[in-house]
């Protein structure tokens, strides 16, 4: 079975059917996933801007203390809500370069933060590696929502 | 007065350009997106401490002086994107139910906003680092309510559930200064 039967048999199944038959759940999930890509905006941009010495003098491992969780949240809520908006519209999706662009930029954003970002950030490290790792994940984070509004575009 | 204009708006030849360029609506659109991320983001990290429930080894000074300025700087980016996002299609988005709601709700945390920067914060040398008074949890909770219903507001105007030509009841056409159809 080629991708492209997975994502036909996705769109008949009865959860996209739903989705895409109804009304208000399609508008419903989109909008409650743009709230988390805010949330994950907020919690990311307060310990970068910190790192970047455009922020607070807070120590950027006290800071994450509390940004972690509403990065975590907001991480959890996006791929949810990601899952069944792509539920809905599979073969659509499929098709468009920008969907693909998406996902790659959202491996590459997670690995980058979860991997180098938060390690660095949680022992408190500083100087221009870690202000370059910190670019990289803003860039990659802007990269995904910019290519996830464009899937609308194309 | 205000459909006169609108209907002015729609005729000039930057709306039409807008209108009809797909890569600068589309580019201004994921800029306004963006934005959002850096508005509502900090403005969220900054209600989430004025709750005192996050940051709170963080003066609530620092947190207003270091983090809202870059609030500012997203809201202004949303502002110019929002401006052009609206001179794109004019007439329709001024009539939206959703645009109108929108609307209210950023006057309701405009209000909000003013509210906390002449009253609620005047005094914060006093709960800089301690427990936050009620008046400040008060304020983050009516901010962070008015910026999601905004977020949702906004992204509701591209449904046409309600545009002008669906509309029937006089209640609705009062609300979005539509014509009733007479058919």
């Amino acid at each position: 079975m080629t991708l492209y039967h997975t994502a036909q048999n996705i769109e008949a199944s009865a959860l996209g059917q739903t989705i895409r038959e109804s009304t208000w759940l399609f508008p419903a999930i989109e909008s409650t996933h743009l709230l988390a890509l805010a949330l994950l905006g907020g919690s990311i941009l307060i310990m970068s801007l910190s790192i970047l010495g455009w922020g607070l003098k807070t120590p950027v491992a006290e800071l994450y203390k509390s940004a972690h969780r509403y990065f975590n949240a907001a991480v959890v809520a996006l791929l949810v809500t990601g899952v069944l908006l792509g539920i809905s519209e599979p073969v659509k999706l499929y098709g468009r370069q920008a969907f693909w662009v998406k996902m790659l930029s959202l491996a590459l954003a997670l690995a980058v933060t979860y991997f180098a970002f938060n390690p660095l950030v949680r022992r408190g490290v500083s100087g221009a590696s870690a202000r370059g790792v910190t670019l990289l994940t803003i860039a990659a984070w802007l990269t995904v929502a910019m290519a996830g509004r464009w899937i609308g575009f194309s | 007065m205000l459909e006169e204009l609108v209907t002015k708006l729609a005729d000039t030849p930057w709306s039409i350009a807008l209108h009809e360029s797909l890569y600068m609506y589309a580019i201004t659109e994921s800029t306004h997106v963006m934005s959002i991320m850096l508005f509502v983001g900090t403005i969220a990290m900054v209600d989430f401490r004025l709750l005192g429930i996050s940051y709170t080894k963080v003066p609530v000074s620092q947190m207003l002086s270091k983090i809202l300025p870059w609030t500012i700087a997203g809201f202004v980016l949303l502002v110019i994107t929002g401006s052009m996002l609206f001179l794109a299609i004019p007439i329709r988005t001024y009539h939206s139910i959703w645009f109108r709601l929108k609307c209210l709700m950023i006057l309701i945390a405009a209000i909000n906003i003013a509210v906390f920067t002449f009253k609620v914060e005047r005094d914060k040398a006093a709960w800089d680092l301690g427990p936050v008074p009620g008046k400040s949890k008060i304020c983050a909770v009516i901010s962070l309510s008015a910026w999601a219903c905004v977020i949702v507001f906004g992204r509701l105007i591209a449904y046409n559930w309600f545009d002008c030509d669906s509309i029937t009841s006089p209640t609705m056409a009062e609300l979005t200064g539509c014509p009733l159809d007479p058919g």
